[in-house]
């Protein structure tokens, strides 16, 4: 599963849902996260009303970003950090190995980010001929297997326990267990030396604060506090979306965020990182260097629709929640973004030409928008990219465009719609014509003459349809209830 | 330094990006809002504060994420529970034999009446010694009753990474700087004139649920964490 891409996603979808080992992880990793997402909701009286500030307080920042990143930028260098700005993924991996190179850093300890997934940075350092060593446990998996992660919050949620204990054996050469705390332990001893060896910690952001130029960052493991306080330098790499304007702002999403991403009240750790140490021997970095990357940010801007994708805060509760993702898991994807959210961000950070599956790899059941804490309306941002997949159609995407014969029928469609005689014409008339269709008492694969029906053929070809009832609601209405 | 303009000219670049969106956003924007008509203004959240309750609530909230509490009476009673925790960790994997404290001049008072045998006692080791020490000891700047945290504030004491990279971490908490919700905390922190450089939140100990999502108890910081509470 390691070189998918979105381009084909429908036939890693099908790959995915062979897999029956993946399945199982799947369905009791997404059902207890959504069990547990649940009751820490109930225990907050005011959650719908934390949603609703959440991002009312978003579209603040949004609608303002390049003000709100004066604010941060000029708070944040006023207290010694350093800012560099990366238009897109490669830009922002130059940037970083030049700051690397110039330091003669040889181990370089990172902490999960999907920022700097979305970038590629480890395949730029490994290239280089630096080395980085992932730390968050789901990630130093993935890493050793070099694979890339499934899930937003648990990176490694496809592999079994069974699964990483042979990577361990065969990779760090320790002895056979199936022991979770034995296997976990082992990385914790691993890691440590290279905590210690590290010349700069990596790490993405949570938050960054405007009025204070803070950076927050949530974790449960401590890799990450190792990560920034071990170094002598750290770079933080972040989306130039991830702002609040207000320190106070920040009770709102961290009641929000690790409740809907692990069930937590609050993560075991909350990390505040505001400028660099204010003398030789007081804590902090001796140097913190930001990376803002913009990677197709500001383009979303463009419209309201689009820049509600900017709200999104990375908990992962749409994934658990998606009967899409449920089944397939992240890698179908083809992108460090998986699931609902995912399927909106990816097509407008890489562009529709490769991406054009993704907006309909979903059943627009709306679960996503119902979980989400900041009320991002993914269905409607599927629909729009829908749209501008087949509406403003450029020569690449062509091919997504409806056939004729699926625009026919649904221009046939709406109009036996508006009329309510030829709804009840058209459906009496193929009750009579289904019958050479019907087998078993289901409309299975089209074959012969029906395989002209281009919908009809794109639905059977994945699943059966029911034959019309031979008597509608209506007609037994009048003859049965109606009469009594 | 020919990189400093080169990202003048990405600043530059962002930001004129940013601005033309925003621009081009405008007519969507007036359609959108008269399609959706604004969300009426959230109601605020009635903070309550309440003073009373708050250790009982504390010590329920810790125990809830596999922290342990301890309260203490008095000053003996602290030292006793520091020494029997030490004592306690001695016969285990955890040894408990090198102590790292922080800088604060009232853990080092009570460690040393403490009757124990260890092999060492450093005052804020470097990020190069610190690996190998057992229990790390410090004092907090406040706790946050409804979610057992404790609040760190590293420019009031230097206790970054004696709370961290030991695998015990021992924490000494006076009642009254108990608040009972993260708001209050939040806003301790914000009320400084300068927001301090280094604050964490610590809620329990390590944990991680990466295997198969079962649970593991410290992963990379602490294993065990106790918080001792005196009036």
């Amino acid at each position: 599963m390691n070189h998918v891409t979105s381009e084909t996603f429908d036939k890693n979808a099908k790959a995915a849902l062979a897999d029956s080992q993946l399945r199982g992880a799947l369905r009791n990793a997404t059902s207890l996260f959504g069990q547990r997402r649940l009751a820490a909701t109930q225990q907050l009286t005011n959650w719908e009303d934390l949603r609703t500030r959440a991002r009312t307080i978003k579209d603040e920042v949004l609608s303002q970003l390049d003000k709100y990143l004066e604010q941060f930028v000029a708070n944040a260098e006023a207290r010694g950090a350093k800012f560099h700005w990366a238009r897109d993924a490669q830009e922002a991996n130059t940037i970083i190995l030049k700051l690397v190179k110039d330091r003669n850093a040889r181990t370089i300890v990172k902490s999960k980010s999907m920022t700097t997934e979305e970038t590629h940075l480890n395949v730029a350092l490994e290239g280089a001929g630096v080395q980085v060593v992932e730390t968050d446990l789901g990630e130093y998996i993935i890493q050793l297997a070099q694979e890339t992660p499934s899930h937003i919050i648990v990176p490694a949620i496809h592999k079994t326990k069974h699964q990483i204990a042979e990577l361990f054996t065969e990779e760090l050469g320790m002895p056979p267990t199936d022991d979770v705390d034995k296997l976990t332990s082992t990385a914790r001893e691993k890691l440590r030396d290279r905590f210690a060896a590290a010349d700069i910690g990596i790490s993405g952001v949570n938050f960054g604060i405007a009025e204070t130029g803070t950076i927050l960052i949530l974790e449960n493991e401590g890799n990450i506090r190792l990560t920034t306080s071990l170094p002598r330098v750290h770079i933080a790499v972040m989306g130039i979306e991830k702002l609040v304007p207000r320190f106070a702002d920040l009770d709102i999403f961290l009641k929000l965020l690790p409740r809907s991403g692990t069930g937590q009240r609050l993560t075991t750790y909350q990390s505040f990182i505001t400028g660099t140490k204010i003398d030789k021997d007081s804590e902090g970095p001796e140097e913190l260097h930001v990376v803002m990357l913009d990677n197709g940010r500001s383009r979303m801007l463009a419209h309201p629709v689009t820049r509600q994708s900017l709200a999104c805060i990375r908990c992962g509760a749409c994934l658990n929640a998606c009967p899409v993702y449920q089944n397939i898991g992240g890698h179908a994807y083809g992108s460090v973004y998986p699931g609902p959210i995912g399927a909106v961000i990816t097509p407008q950070l890489m562009g529709l030409e490769k991406t054009q599956q993704l907006p309909y790899a979903s059943s627009l059941c709306g679960a996503c928008r119902e979980v989400c804490p900041v009320k991002i309306d993914i269905p409607r941002l599927l629909l729009h990219l829908r749209s501008e997949i087949t509406e403003k159609a450029s020569p690449e995407v062509a091919q997504a465009k409806p056939k004729a014969g699926e625009r026919l029928a649904f221009k046939l469609w709406k109009v036996a719609m508006m009329k309510p005689w030829l709804y009840k014409l058209s459906t009496k008339l193929a009750r009579l014509f289904q019958g050479f269709l019907v087998k078993n008492g289901k409309i299975g694969a089209a074959t012969g003459p029906a395989r002209l029906a281009q919908p009809l053929v794109a639905w059977t070809s994945g699943r059966d349809l029911r034959p019309i009832e031979q008597e509608s609601f209506r007609e037994l209405w009048k003859k049965e209830l109606a009469g009594k | 330094m020919e990189s400093r303009s080169n990202n003048d000219a990405a600043r530059e670049s962002i930001f004129a990006s940013i601005r033309a969106s925003l621009a081009a956003s405008a007519r969507h924007d007036a359609v959108e809002s008269e399609l959706h008509h604004a969300s009426p203004p959230p109601s605020s959240v009635a903070v309550t504060v309440r003073s009373e309750g708050l250790l009982d609530l504390f010590k329920e909230s810790l125990e809830a994420v596999d922290g342990h509490c301890i309260i203490a009476n008095d000053e003996q009673e602290i030292v006793d529970a520091l020494t029997g925790i030490i004592k306690s960790l001695q016969g285990t994997r955890l040894r408990g034999r090198c102590i790292a404290i922080s800088d604060d001049l009232e853990v080092e008072r009570l460690i040393n009446q403490a009757d124990l045998e260890i092999d060492e006692l450093a005052v804020t080791p470097s990020a190069s010694d610190v690996f190998r020490f057992d229990v790390g000891i410090s004092c907090v700047q406040a706790a946050i009753a409804e979610t057992g945290t404790l609040l760190l504030d590293s420019s009031r004491e230097r206790h970054r990474l004696v709370s961290l990279v030991p695998p015990v971490h021992i924490a000494i908490l006076k009642e009254s700087q108990i608040v009972g919700t993260l708001g209050e905390a939040l806003a301790l922190l914000r009320q400084s004139e300068q927001l301090t450089p280094i604050a964490t939140l610590v809620t329990g100990p390590s944990r991680t649920a990466d295997i198969e999502l079962t649970l593991a108890i410290g992963v990379h910081g602490p294993q065990e964490l106790y918080v001792i509470v005196w009036p």
